[in-house]
């Protein structure tokens, strides 16, 4: 090709020094075919100047006579050297040149690749420069927030935040700059975006860091949680809801526990009024001793009210919501539902509470139903054992874990068993659902905490379980 | 029944003392105590009757029966139990407890409890004419098939009509109906009165 072109400029230059003759016969006219060398060095380098070369000096020999006088050899010559640089050069140029576009193609090639998983993932990217102001928007963006890019870039990040964010966030970034204080950047976390038409929604946001050209943008990847949190809520719902019917199954199994401990105030009560009508029947009635008596059945009835109070709490579905709760109060309640019927049977309980207990962030129906649960495995474990003895203990273990401890004096549970006691449906009673410590496990897990059994066969068992505390500074920052 | 005394014995304050009411607006005179061991301290109690919870920390309302059996004293023992808690009024009763109560019960039914234990227990010594009501009650249940003996005995024992139906080889439908029959026969509108019937009968 490199060739074809030389040839042809040889060729065309020819014709000019045809059309010149007349005015031109010294070695000059060797000047008239350097457009032809230069064309092929400059089309395909080296090969093709030379052949350009070499023509012209063939083309010029017969008007050269022979021998050539010297001034032609001379002009030649020059001619021939500037023919070779001429190619040389061309040569270098054109493999410039060619590397160039490679790097071209590839750099076209690695943004393609970058534009295509960028339009595939399916986070949202927006990048912003050092003042907030958006400098790209991706086409998941677009549809995430219903802005399009073109309305989006140049505007500031804050147009995607609720107005009770947006003030805040080049406070945010300022501080950034200026501290260098990572709140954000390379952690990630969860926050409220706004879309166009003002509806909110919650979004993880991470955040890179990029220096170009002096200058420095942030890249936030955006993913809309909705869907997720939708999906979260909605096992927790079923959770929360197997939690209750777990519970409502351990109140079924002291069903009999609980109704003679309603009958006992129940009693007392119709026994005072029955011996109030009594009095009242008499002639003259014996009004005196009236009043203390309907008193005493009206505390009578009160008990009997408190208990199903306590029981109400306790069988209500309510809100799974953790709120800060006296932790001596929660296990105190908890102890005197469990220990409906076991004061009966000889059972003992004692408490082990330091002064001082930090406040725990808990659900506390659901851990008063741990409590309950592990305490009436301990009554049931101690049924027929010569020592009967319960005790509640609680002590903080440092970085803010507060261990809570059941210890019986029963038969310990069997090694063979230890390792699956948490599995649902494992038992060891002979009218047990297995339910309790699965369960158990669940609501300790799910507040960040762990569960776990010492035992030793023969002395008794002590089941522990951690909940975190929250101390009183926390809970003014949760305000 | 002035100086006979009714002592009662129960671990529930309310319980302890709406008794002591109830039974002084009825003319009898009360003494209370809190556990069966403080009235077992207590010297050598007046005569009367006693009324005891039978489920009570400590020595319940069953070992108060025997205790008082091996000192051989002669008080007679009305025991009140709790809902549906026929075993132990039934080991109560078998102990030598004269009658149970099941709570709640209404004052007649404490009032003819006690008087009845008060009466047996100034007839105790001479063992005279027997009981006219145990002989009603053990005439009602001569009247009672084989069969109904046989469910009678499973109830009494504490069975449940499915236990029982396996026991004895029938489906529970049919001890249902023999159930019934019981019921009717005796009259007894509950099963711990059935229960009540029975031990008063002196059934075995």
């Amino acid at each position: 090709m490199g060739y074809a072109i030389a040839l042809a400029a040889t060729a065309a230059c020819f014709a000019v020094r045809l059309a010149l003759r007349p005015v031109m016969h010294d070695g000059t006219n060797y000047l008239i075919y350097f457009p032809a060398v230069m064309a092929g060095a400059s089309a395909a380098g080296f090969g093709p100047a030379m052949l350009a070369c070499v023509l012209a000096i063939g083309l010029n020999l017969p008007e050269a006579g022979w021998p050539p006088d010297p001034s032609h050899i001379l002009i030649g010559a020059i001619f021939t050297v500037l023919s070779v640089a001429s190619g040389l050069i061309g040569q270098g140029l054109l493999r410039t040149m060619r590397d160039r576009s490679a790097a071209l193609i590839a750099l076209e090639t690695q943004e393609a690749h970058l534009q295509s998983i960028l339009a595939t993932i399916p986070d949202a990217m927006v990048v912003i420069d050092e003042s907030g102001l958006m400098q790209s928007f991706s086409a998941t963006a677009e549809t995430l927030f219903g802005w399009t890019a073109a309305e989006a870039v140049g505007k500031n990040v804050s147009l995607l935040m609720p107005a009770s964010y947006a003030h805040a966030h080049d406070g945010y970034l300022h501080r950034y700059l200026s501290t260098g204080e990572r709140r954000i950047i390379g952690i990630g976390r969860v926050v409220v975006g706004e879309r166009k038409d003002g509806s909110t929604f919650p979004m993880e946001l991470s955040v890179g860091e990029v220096h170009t050209a002096g200058k420095r943008f942030f890249t936030g990847f955006i993913r809309d949680l909705s869907d997720r949190q939708e999906t979260e809520r909605r096992l927790q719902d079923l959770q929360a809801e197997f939690i209750h019917v777990a519970r409502l199954t351990a109140l079924g199994e002291m069903a009999s526990a609980l109704a003679h401990e309603l009958n006992q105030p129940l009693s007392a009560a119709a026994n005072f009024i029955n011996g109030s009508s009594r009095l009242l029947a008499e002639t003259p009635p014996k009004l005196d001793r009236l009043k203390p008596a309907l008193e005493q059945a009206n505390d009578q009835l009160l008990r009997a009210g408190q208990i199903i109070r306590r029981l109400r709490d306790f069988v209500s579905k309510g809100e799974t919501e953790r709120r800060p709760e006296n932790l001596r109060q929660l296990l105190e309640e908890a102890g005197a539902l469990a220990m409906v019927g076991a004061k009966d049977i000889g059972v003992r309980l004692s408490y082990d509470l330091p002064p001082g207990l930090d406040q725990v962030l808990v659900d506390k129906v659901q851990i008063q139903q741990v409590v309950l649960n592990l305490m009436r495995n301990g009554i049931d474990a101690m049924d027929g054992c010569p020592k009967r003895e319960l005790k509640v203990s609680a002590r903080a273990m440092g970085d803010q874990t507060i261990d809570i401890a059941v210890s019986d004096t029963g038969p310990g549970v069997s090694p063979t068993v230890v390792d699956q006691l948490f599995q649902p449906f494992v038992t060891t009673k002979a009218t047990g659902m297995g339910v309790g410590l699965s369960i158990s496990r669940t609501i300790a897990e799910a507040h960040g905490g762990r569960i776990w059994v010492d035992s030793t066969p023969g002395q008794g068992a002590t089941f522990h379980f951690t909940l975190r505390s929250v101390g009183d500074a926390e809970l003014a920052d949760l305000d | 029944m002035t100086e006979r005394i009714v002592h009662v014995i129960d671990d529930d304050e309310g319980m302890r003392a709406s008794l002591q009411f109830l039974l002084e607006t009825a003319d009898c005179t009360v003494t209370t105590y809190a556990s069966a061991a403080d009235f077992l301290a207590a010297a050598d109690p007046a005569p009367g009757c006693i009324i005891t919870d039978v489920r009570m920390p400590g020595m319940n309302g069953l070992e108060l029966i025997q205790a008082l059996n091996a000192r051989g004293s002669g008080l007679p023992v009305v025991v009140i139990t709790g809902h549906g808690d026929i075993p132990m009024a039934v080991e109560a009763m078998k102990a030598g407890a004269t009658e149970f109560l099941e709570k709640p019960f209404d004052d007649e039914r404490l009032m003819r409890a006690v008087r009845g234990a008060l009466d047996r227990s100034t007839a105790e010594k001479s063992d005279l004419a027997p009981d006219p009501e145990r002989v009603r009650l053990a005439a009602l249940l001569q009247g009672l098939s084989p069969r109904e003996v046989d469910v009678l005995r499973g109830l009494i024992a504490g069975g449940s009509n499915k236990s029982i139906a396996l026991d004895l080889g029938i489906s529970p439908r049919t001890v249902e109906i023999y159930r019934a029959n019981l019921m009717l026969k005796t009259g007894a509108a509950s099963l711990a009165e059935l229960v009540r019937i029975s031990m008063v009968a002196g059934f075995s």
